[in-house]
């Protein structure tokens, strides 16, 4: 009896080492990942991660989400990695910051673990490949494209049999012309993002770009051609004067136009390419089936130019887990990843053959036009101090469409201001 | 006889010894969380330290203060929070005595009235600052609403608000006044609660007036508690963030922008910490001068 006892406790005592022996086999790594906002779409994110865990057990990913808007999450970011905090291994982040965050010291360079920036990003859109490496460093991996889109009502352009406008001119004839027909008080011609956020840096270089002119040359160096930017936001006010852009333009956000034009309440939209999927596919939608995509207007003699955006992973430089958060990268960033958010969610491929790829095309037939769109766009100034570029850019453009301030006037504190930044 | 061991002196300590004993614990704690703070404050505005550079924190003795110094964004900063502070403090104090000696009269049921008093101060300053942002917009505005119903605007010419600098400063105070003003008045109400009764029983056997009571009586025993209550006030109004944060971002340009906010983007946005460190040590000083006065003068009144 006491010897069965005995040896009972022996078994389970060895039962019990064996357990504790194999423990590190079974250790789980957990990788968090900041995942941007729900425009990012944390949904999609999760199904890619949860193929990933099922295919890597010793591995477990949890998602923290962050405010809507780009500027709202660099603050967030940057406070946490300015404590050197490990707690997030990896992050999301808009395609302007990863010249900032190299400079902060805030990623880990991707080269030790991936390889060479050249080899890498060989089959990615010229634009990611060249955003993503800072002084020959592999700063961020391309995880979905983006570009400012101009929507229009389809529907209410061949009722009032009016092809699509080229220029700024014509979209404001066009627009007035729907806007009469239709009677309608709450129709607006064009909703742009006038409000002090990422979307209106964008608002002041689009109709900058598109006179030809450039706002930076390729070491970063500020090339502001004064006139035409004072030209491009007269562009902007004498719309507001004609009626086709509303007044209150410096209170509207990248939501406000989309829920607008969701409720049929807009012509002409400017907005990034996750809205094309909200007016598709949202229950609440009003103009579903009825939405054209078409190049932005340029400037008369111009030609048309847009904003590019886009997504970027990377790795924190305070990980505990840089090795595991490289390869989670890598996968987040393959081309099949990028396949299935292109066809389930419709954000845009970062690799140009995606955008042919029979399956994405069947899913999301737009994407076809999308490629050209992306490819011909033009990237905001890459600069390690690209928070204050962003501020006194979005500040003084919202500042001026409330006519506190004039275009002069405003241009020459843009310039006054970013000649000590961008030199 | 050989001095005694420090153990026991520890066992039997004379009044000094227990004294600073006894105030340690609360001196190292506060040690922490304020003297250090505040150190590496002054500490890093000597630095140049922008994070975007990559090349470490460079010593530069006064350079950053007299950078600030020159600064027109600082000023106008400062000038903002200065005028915010010289309207929403007296302001507070004046709609917050109104709430107080309301809710000190002698209601039947005593809960309705302190609960209105603690809401506003229970709402987060940020959630304040949006609900009244949503109030003030110039679409789905309620106050472009009511004055639609009334007739007294167009509605296809809407009053913008909160992109016209002197509407957006005055919508930035009006809602600093509602949400600190209940603050104002809960110190107010334990003020007035200590006036003794029979002050008011006296003087009405002595023929004054209510209004000559409240100037004669009231006003000069709440004095104390007015003077708590503005210091807190005030050094708090030196510090406005979240309301003009979240109703106009410091717009239209930089109309609205605050010192606290200025610090914020310069730290935060910029990534330029001595800088940010500096405009601090200003604020720092600005609230101190305040503090300063407020106590002369309460040292003064109780002399």
């Amino acid at each position: 009896m006491k010897a069965t006892l005995s040896r009972r406790i022996a078994l389970a005592a060895s039962l019990a080492a064996a357990l504790a022996l194999s423990q590190p086999a079974l250790a789980q790594t957990k990788l968090r990942v900041f995942s941007g906002g729900q425009n990012q779409r944390p949904d999609l994110m999760r199904k890619l991660f949860d193929q990933y865990q099922k295919a890597n057990p010793g591995i477990t990913i949890e998602i923290e989400t962050g405010g809507s808007t780009s500027e709202l999450q660099r603050q967030y970011l940057s406070t946490v990695l300015n404590a050197k905090d490990p707690a997030i291994d990896i992050y999301l982040i808009d395609i302007v910051n990863p010249a900032q965050y190299y400079g902060a010291g805030w990623l880990e360079p991707l080269n030790a673990h991936l390889g060479d920036p050249a080899t890498v990003l060989k089959g990615f859109l010229p634009v990611y490949a060249q955003s993503n490496v800072v002084d020959g460093k592999l700063a961020a991996m391309p995880g979905f494209a983006d570009a400012m889109f101009m929507y229009y009502r389809r529907d209410l352009l061949e009722k009032h049999r009016i092809a699509e406008p080229r220029t700024w001119d014509e979209l404001a004839a066009a627009a007035k012309k729907v806007m009469q027909a239709e009677g309608n008080p709450n129709l607006q011609g064009l909703s742009i993002q006038g409000a002090p956020i990422e979307g209106a840096v964008c608002t002041f270089l689009l109709p900058y770009w598109s006179q030809g002119k450039a706002f930076n040359d390729g070491s970063g160096k500020l090339t502001l051609d004064r006139p035409a930017a004072v030209k491009g936001l007269q562009q902007w006010l004498s719309l507001v004067d004609a009626g086709v852009v509303k007044k209150n333009v410096a209170e509207v956000k990248t939501g406000d136009t989309v829920n607008e034009f969701k409720a049929g309440q807009v012509i002409f939209g400017i907005n990034w390419s996750w809205a094309w999927d909200r007016f598709a596919d949202d229950a609440d939608s009003q103009v579903k089936g009825k939405v054209g995509v078409m190049p932005l207007p340029a400037m008369a003699g111009g030609q048309s130019a847009t904003c590019v955006g886009g997504w970027q992973w990377a790795v924190s430089a305070f990980s505990r887990h840089k090795g595991e958060a490289a390869k989670l990268v890598q996968f987040v960033t393959s081309r099949d990843a990028s396949r299935f958010l292109a066809a389930e969610g419709a954000l845009l491929p970062t690799y140009p053959d995606v955008y042919t790829d029979p399956a994405v095309v069947k899913a999301v037939p737009w994407v076809k036009d999308a490629a050209n769109v992306v490819v011909a766009g033009r990237s905001r100034p890459m600069s390690k101090d690209y928070g204050q570029v962003s501020d006194v850019i979005r500040t003084t453009t919202s500042a001026v469409l409330a006519r506190t301030k004039t275009p002069e006037a405003g241009v020459n504190e843009i310039g006054s201001r970013l000649q000590r930044v961008m030199r | 006889m050989a001095a005694p061991g420090l153990f026991e002196r520890l066992r039997d300590p004379s009044e000094k010894t227990l004294g600073v004993l006894l105030l340690a614990p609360a001196f190292l704690l506060l040690a922490l969380i304020v003297v250090y703070p505040i150190g590496k404050l002054v500490w890093n505005s000597f630095f140049d330290m922008r994070l975007s550079g990559g090349s470490g924190a460079r010593f530069v003795g006064f350079e950053n203060y007299v950078m600030v110094w020159q600064d027109p964004d600082f000023w106008n900063a400062t000038g903002n929070t200065v005028l915010i502070t010289l309207v929403t403090v007296p302001g507070a104090l004046v709609v917050g005595l109104g709430l107080a000696v309301l809710a000190n009269l002698p209601f039947k049921r005593q809960w309705p009235v302190r609960l209105a008093l603690l809401l506003p101060w229970a709402l987060p300053l940020a959630f304040a600052g949006l609900i009244f942002a949503w109030f003030f917009h110039t679409e789905y505005g309620v106050v472009n609403d009511v004055l639609r119903r009334l007739g007294l605007m167009d509605a296809r010419d809407p009053a913008m608000w909160l992109l016209q600098p002197g509407w957006g400063f005055a919508a930035i105070c009006l809602t600093i006044i509602w949400k600190t003003s209940s603050f104002m008045a809960l110190i107010l109400l334990a003020g007035l609660q200590m006036i003794p009764r029979s002050l008011y029983e006296a003087a009405e056997v002595d023929g004054a007036s209510r209004w000559q009571q409240f100037w004669q009586i009231t006003i000069p025993m709440l004095m104390p508690s007015i003077v708590v209550a503005l210091i807190f006030r005030t050094i708090t109004a030196l510090q406005t963030f979240d309301i003009p944060y979240t109703m106009t971002k410091g717009g239209p340009g930089n109309a609205t922008e605050t010192l606290a906010m200025l610090i914020h983007k310069n730290t935060i946005e910029y990534l330029d910490m001595g800088y940010g460190s500096t405009m601090a040590v200003f604020m720092f000083g600005l609230s101190l001068a305040v503090t300063a006065v407020y106590l002369r003068h309460m040292a003064r009144s109780a002399a």
